[in-house]
């Protein structure tokens, strides 16, 4: 599903006096993926998103987008930022163009364009409106479509959900996979962790400047899995079973703490004594809670053993 | 400072232009401009006296004659060019009653020992402003120089009495032919004060647009999404630039209408006189037009991009506005002593060098050092400024909400 990487990070440090927003942060983004660029508020993601953009530059380290430094590929990248707005007193399409001919693209191939997007988004018939007339989430839509109407190879998106209803959400949601199978390389920063899940292959979390998690997704919600496995069945459990050190049951399903041995082995020990299972379930934290977890163990000081879990999931960087 | 990508400047210019020149305040403000020189000509006209002689042309025929009691003796008779506007009285009551029933405007009493003093009576029933109208008037002194020399046959002289002064100037160091009469005083003084003006005005004029520009942009947050597809130099460029040119457009239509306005095309005269006469001075106050014009809105622009909303970028920007009117303070000096060492060195500074090199380049003795070096300066400047107000730019646009002090801006240009 990914390929090259087209998005590096390597030691970036961005200093305000004697305030690190980015301290040694690094990480990749590779071809075709939908990466989570995660974080409380505060945590330096629109600074390291900023340096990425070539708005800000940065005091230390390197990074690389589609091969080139930023700046110089700015036609070839599409970015919606978290504090965005529109020109308000002109027209939807005119806004589309404009912002569509500075990355590089002809007045009537910008037309074409943006009157596609606005199609995908169900506003085809507000091209010819004022932005003001437009309602906070039809601007939201307009804005996203601003991000990507001169059709980019990487897209980074600050919290494009934020203010949009739950429909609109999906529709965004689904444009969002539509890019991704499209071949496009998508940088999603969200506050929304539900969303993170459902799109992110891989994310970083940042928390004070540092990465405190990087990697697969899978992979990290594995390393913070509870250990635990759901098992319904209508039949008795007796123990002892394999890898199981506690037992409970809670409305009717089975709550296995497990040990040592994997969920895997257990599931081959019912199956081999046919035991009937109606459903067996791995459990998981939400990506949520691994979050809140990881943030709130480094303002309690205790972000050393998060960081080995950092260097664990650090893969194909 | 990487190269700029002239396309978008281009694309950015523009797209100021044409949403700011259609504006219903751009509008309003450029129509509005002349409408008001045309109530300001009107009401100058009127205190002038010529309103009061147009509408008594009309209501009261007759009163512009000038009534005439000559006890002098060398008025009488009247010579037949001036006859239509002068007319004699026997007497002073005979005058008086005349000028009370309105068939003559004045009486104008000459004692007969008028030779010695000069000394004329004017009776009249208009305020005292008519009589110093009276006092300039060249006809009035054509009707007393002929009269006068009345015997005296020499056309030649009596011309020159009339008009005894066209002065042509000689400066002391100058290479060219000298200038005299009306191209003289256009070269010395309308051309360098009208584009002088012109260029401040325009700076004013334009970077006000720029503002408005500028913190639209910023307050309704769509700076961001512009600052990923362009740098701030290019943004900045393409904005002075377009808006540039509307100040400009601005201007010329004022001007046009003004020099309608006026009816002698004073406008005109000072661009067309000194093209044809001297190109270079008109090829230099271009230059310096354009060099100044970049310098003073870039850093406008930059700066007023600094402050929390319009009112106070403006007060921001209103700095420079200042620094462009300095040489004013001292135009006496540029056109007394134009050579003075104060008058050099303000040529030499970046930010009142264009101002002061247009009033000092149509006096002909500025040394060619100042000028080539003034152009130099400002050639040098102008990316410098740029670059650093494209800095100040960037980092006064993400700065929402909140003006940043001296150390913070010194800072954050170290660090941008």
């Amino acid at each position: 599903m990914t390929g090259d990487v087209v998005l590096e990070v390597r030691d970036l440090v961005k200093r305000y006096d004697s305030f690190t927003a980015v301290d040694h942060l690094s990480f990749a983004v590779h071809q075709g993926e939908v990466f989570g660029l995660l974080g409380p508020n505060g945590a330096g993601k629109t600074t390291t998103i900023r340096i990425l953009m070539d708005i800000f530059k940065a005091d230390e380290g390197e990074v690389t987008l589609l091969g080139e430094l930023p700046g110089a590929v700015r036609t070839r990248t599409g970015y919606l930022p978290e504090e965005r707005g529109l020109y308000r007193d002109q027209g939807v399409l005119d806004v589309l163009v404009y912002l569509a001919q500075l990355k590089g693209i002809p007045k009537q191939q910008g037309v074409q364009q943006a009157m596609y997007w606005l199609k995908k988004v169900e506003l085809q018939d507000w091209a010819k409106k004022k932005v003001k007339d437009l309602s906070r989430g039809m601007q939201q839509k307009v804005q996203f479509v601003a991000s990507l109407v001169h059709d980019p190879e990487l897209l980074i998106l600050d919290e494009p959900f934020q203010g949009l209803d739950p429909v609109n959400v999906e529709l965004i949601k689904s444009l969002i996979r539509e890019l991704q199978a499209a071949g496009k390389t998508i940088v999603l920063s969200a506050h929304q962790m539900n969303l993170v899940e459902a799109l992110c292959d891989r994310i970083v979390l940042i928390n004070r400047g540092q990465a405190v998690l990087y990697g697969l997704l899978e992979e990290i919600k594995r390393q913070y899995s509870p250990k635990a496995v759901h098992l319904r069945t209508p039949v008795e459990l007796i123990e002892p079973l394999p890898g199981v050190v506690m037992m409970e049951q809670r409305d009717g399903v089975y709550i296995l703490e497990m040990g040592e041995r994997s969920p895997q082995d257990l599931l081959q020990f019912l199956v081999g004594n046919h035991v009937p299972v109606e459903s067996f379930e791995v459990a998981t934290l939400p990506l949520q809670d691994i979050f809140i977890r990881v943030v709130q163990g480094a303002a309690a000081g205790h972000n050393q053993t998060e960081k080995a879990g950092v260097e664990r999931g650090e893969v194909r960087l | 400072m990487r190269n700029m990508n002239l396309a978008k400047i281009w694309i950015i210019a523009r797209r100021e232009y044409w949403i700011n020149v259609r504006r219903p305040g751009f509008l309003i403000l450029t129509l509005m401009v002349p409408a008001l020189g045309a109530v300001a000509l009107f009401i100058g006209t009127f205190f002038s006296g010529q309103a009061t002689d147009f509408l008594q042309n009309i209501f009261v025929p007759g009163s512009q004659v000038t009534g005439i009691v000559d006890r002098f003796g060398q008025f009488t008779p009247i010579l037949p060019e001036y006859q239509e506007d002068f007319v004699l009285f026997d007497n002073e009551s005979a005058g008086r009653e005349a000028v009370m029933n309105d068939e003559i405007r004045r009486l104008l009493v000459i004692p007969p020992d008028y030779l010695e003093t000069g000394t004329v009576t004017v009776i009249t029933s208009e305020g005292a402003l008519s009589v110093t109208e009276l006092e300039d008037s060249p006809h009035l002194r054509g009707f007393f120089v002929d009269h006068l020399l009345r015997d005296f046959s020499d056309e030649t002289l009596r011309a020159r009495l009339r008009d005894p002064v066209d002065p042509v100037v000689i400066q002391i160091g100058a290479e060219e032919e000298p200038q005299g009469g009306m191209v003289g005083m256009v070269l010395g003084f309308v051309v360098p004060y009208m584009l002088s003006i012109l260029l401040i005005m325009t700076v004013f004029v334009s970077s006000g647009y720029l503002l408005n520009s500028v913190s639209e942009e910023k307050t309704s947050r769509v700076i961001e999404i512009i600052l990923s597809s362009v740098t701030a130099q290019e943004l900045l460029a393409g904005k002075v630039i377009g808006l540039g040119a509307l100040g400009l457009t601005q201007m010329a239509f004022w001007l046009t209408t003004a020099g309608g306005l006026a009816g002698s095309a004073v406008g005109l005269l000072g661009v067309a006189i000194p093209l044809l006469s001297r190109p270079e001075v008109f090829l230099l106050a271009i230059v310096y037009y354009v060099l100044g014009f970049l310098v003073y809105a870039v850093l406008m622009g930059s700066v007023g991009a600094l402050g929390a909303d319009k009112q106070e970028a403006q007060q921001l920007a209103g700095i420079f506005s200042f620094m462009a009117a300095i040489p004013f303070f001292f135009v006496a000096v540029v056109f007394t002593s134009p050579g003075a060492p104060l008058i050099r060195v303000l040529s030499w500074i970046p930010l009142t060098a264009p101002t002061m090199m247009m009033l000092r380049i149509p006096q002909s003795q500025v040394p060619a050092v100042d000028i080539i070096g003034s152009i130099v300066v400002l050639l040098v400047t102008i990316p410098g400024i740029l670059w650093l107000g494209g800095k100040l730019f960037r980092m006064g646009l993400l700065m929402y909400g909140k003006r940043p002090s001296v150390p913070e801006i010194w800072r954050q240009l170290r660090q941008a």
